[in-house]
């Protein structure tokens, strides 16, 4: 038998570094597998962080090819940047070299969003007790991050925090597992949920506010190649001194709420239609509006069980 | 392929898949890993996917990651031959029936319906009307909503007198620009098609309001676009288009006299005399061997052969481009330059680009080069 590869956390990081800065590392999300080279030490540290319960694939076929590098010229030691490219290219503007690790992240997301069309991509966190899903679908602002963060902490299986990523041949949704980027008053609200949570560094005042990763746990990466089928919809709201309460959504408003708020549904036409619609025809949809995440886990935790029990029936 | 420029394996492994599918099994996952990002970065990914998926015994040696990434790329090239035809039908609506409108290039072998062009990524929309219903045509679209994309008077006269197009036209939210031409060449090029003959042999399209050109004015269009008016950079797909035409049109003898007489009847014979030879070379393409037709000088070949492969063909581009990469790009464009406009307007349209390069305004789109 061969011995597991070591996860990142355990590798001496002057011999991570040299890997990212020599060669190359692949890093398996499940769905996707990308290649990264880097020879900044800011970013790999980081990076072994959130990443800790990863281990380096030795992958021969990657998905993206990407780089992270510091700035040219007298940007390399002046008010240091970084940089982000796929293929060579660099699709954004550099960010200031301390956020290289946030910057990494939101470029992978785009290189997925933008090129992974055989799959229909919702804009969703997405987790899983064993192989039965659940697909947290909301606008940005709603909460859905921290749900997704806590949910994990209390044992669900993160498949993703920010896509649905649904297989339109099986109806199956794929783990596209990254380090879930916590924003503003939810980093404190998920340092304090769990004692467990292994949290990245703050980053100050980037475009998006204040932002944190939180790191995915062993078993999420470990089941990374599983996938799960969706067994219920929910659309969370968080409202500062809700009381619990869920409302179950008729089929259509369930429909555009889930496809309107996806990431290719447009370009995929028909084939996302049918998806989505197979979605919600073998789902239950729920709003769910709380204030406080223990009780709206449980609550999605029962009816998880109920939608499961009747598809087992039927 | 014994050049040098053709000698990386994966870009091989590229040509010889783009020139037939079927060795497809004996590709590992790691020469999968290049031969992917090539076949993205020649805009040949959708292409090279319909072809597999148009044969399922081959497609069953694929790995399961690179079908993915087959999957992907055809949706999206399905998505964007959507917007093209959408594009066409508000065409179609905009432009008085009256007027004979022909399509040209993507957007033709769209409404061909032609089985080499599943997978292509369109660009544009390429229209070619008349020139004495050039006028017509752009005030029928001007009224309907389509605007010229923003160019100064120069650009604008540039483009009005010196080419065979006018100024990209778009509707305001619309994904495609629309080109709209009066023949398939600069009208201060070398090379002069017979625009007469072009227009005389107009083939309809069943059930469709737009014209295409003759099969072999087709070819040659294609050739002499990219021979002629380019500047022979990452268009290994413009090559792969001729290949595709040869392969639906040309099937006896007597298909590929037509195609040197029409080629000689137009005064185009040195473009495509090239595209044969690259297509023969890098596709695999079933050129007969003996055509009667005139090889250009060997100096001008050997030039040929050394900038072409180095400006059309992909590269993994990870890293800046090598030294003679960058010169062969820089040459493509003063090529393209010298045969698009005779000694005199050239060195006045150089004049113009750099009083312009010396005066400082924030960087402007659509300036003819």
């Amino acid at each position: 038998m061969i011995a597991a590869p070591p996860r990142i956390r355990d590798l001496p990081p002057a011999l991570l570094l040299q890997r990212f800065s020599t060669a190359s590392v692949e890093l398996d999300y499940g769905a996707a597998v990308v290649r990264v080279g880097s020879d900044l030490k800011t970013f790999v540290d980081h990076l072994q962080h959130v990443y800790g319960a990863f281990s380096l694939a030795e992958a021969p076929f990657a998905d993206f090819h990407t780089e992270v590098r510091g700035g040219k010229g007298l940007r390399a030691y002046l008010r240091p940047q970084s940089r982000f490219l796929i293929d060579g290219i660099q699709p954004f503007d550099p960010f200031p070299g301390n956020q290289a690790l946030p910057h990494f992240e939101w470029g992978v997301n785009w290189c997925f969003a933008q090129r992974f069309n055989q799959y229909v991509l919702l804009h969703a966190g997405s987790l899983a007790l064993a192989d039965r899903a659940v697909i947290l679908a909301a606008p940005p602002g709603a909460g859905k991050s921290t749900l997704t963060a806590a949910m994990m902490l209390r044992g669900f299986r993160l498949l993703s925090d920010e896509f649905g990523v649904l297989c339109p041949r099986t109806g199956q949704l794929w783990p596209m597992l990254k380090p879930l980027a916590l924003k503003n008053r939810s980093i404190d609200v998920i340092r304090d949920y769990a004692d467990q949570a292994v949290l990245g560094p703050v980053y100050k005042g980037t475009r998006k506010g204040d932002v944190a990763h939180l790191a995915p746990g062993e078993e999420s990466f470990d089941c990374r190649h599983r996938p799960a089928r969706p067994r219920l919809v929910i659309f969370p709201g968080f409202r500062t001194g809700a009381m619990l309460s869920t409302r179950r959504l008729p089929g259509e408003e369930a429909f555009a709420r889930l496809a309107f708020n996806s990431f290719n549904y447009g370009l995929l036409g028909q084939v996302s239609f049918d998806a989505v619609a197979d979605v919600i025809e073998s789902c239950p949809a729920f709003a769910l509006e709380y204030s406080k995440l223990d009780e709206a886990i449980d609550a999605i935790r029962e009816l998880l069980a109920e939608s499961a029990d009747n598809a087992s029936e039927t | 392929m014994s050049s040098r420029a053709t000698a990386d394996p994966a870009l091989r492994c590229l040509l010889q898949l783009l020139g037939d599918v079927r060795p497809v099994s004996s590709l590992t996952l790691s020469d999968w890993d290049k031969t992917i990002r090539l076949a993205r970065q020649a805009r040949l990914l959708g292409v090279l996917a319909s072809r597999l998926r148009a044969r399922p015994d081959s497609l069953a040696n694929v790995p399961a990651p690179v079908c993915g990434h087959l999957l992907s790329a055809t949706a999206y090239s399905g998505h964007r031959v959507q917007m093209l035809r959408m594009e066409l039908a508000a065409l179609d609506a905009a432009l008085p029936a009256e007027i004979p409108v022909v399509v040209l290039k993507g957007a033709a072998y769209v409404v061909q319906n032609l089985e080499m062009a599943r997978g292509r990524l369109p660009n544009d929309v390429d229209l070619m009307v008349g020139r004495d219903q050039l006028q017509s045509a752009e005030s029928a679209l001007l009224a309907a909503g389509w605007a010229a994309e923003l160019v100064d008077d120069y650009a604008d006269r540039y483009y009005r007198e010196w080419s065979h197009e006018l100024p990209p036209m778009r509707f305001p939210g619309h994904p495609m620009e629309v080109d709209l031409h009066h023949t398939i060449t600069p009208v201060t090029g070398r090379l002069r098609p017979d625009t007469v003959l072009l227009f005389a042999d107009l083939q309809p399209v069943t059930a469709q309001r737009f014209l295409v050109l003759h099969p072999l004015d087709q070819i040659l269009h294609a050739a002499v676009h990219l021979f002629q008016d380019s500047e022979l950079l990452d268009n290994l797909r413009d090559l792969v288009d001729i290949d595709g035409l040869i392969r639906t049109h040309l099937h006896t003898a007597g298909d590929w006299q037509a195609l040197l007489e029409r080629a000689a009847r137009h005064g185009l014979e040195r473009p495509l005399w090239y595209a044969l030879h690259y297509c023969r070379e890098w596709l695999a393409t079933a050129v007969p061997a003996a055509l009667p037709l005139a090889a250009p000088p060997a100096v001008a070949r050997r030039l040929m052969d050394w900038l072409f492969p180095r400006s059309s063909l992909p590269r993994i581009p990870d890293r800046r481009p090598g030294v003679s990469r960058r010169i062969a790009a820089q040459l493509g464009v003063a090529r393209y330059q010298w045969l698009r406009m005779p000694p005199g307007l050239l060195l006045r349209h150089f004049a113009h680009k750099g009083r312009q390069a010396l005066r400082w305004r924030p960087a402007g789109r659509h300036q003819p080069e």
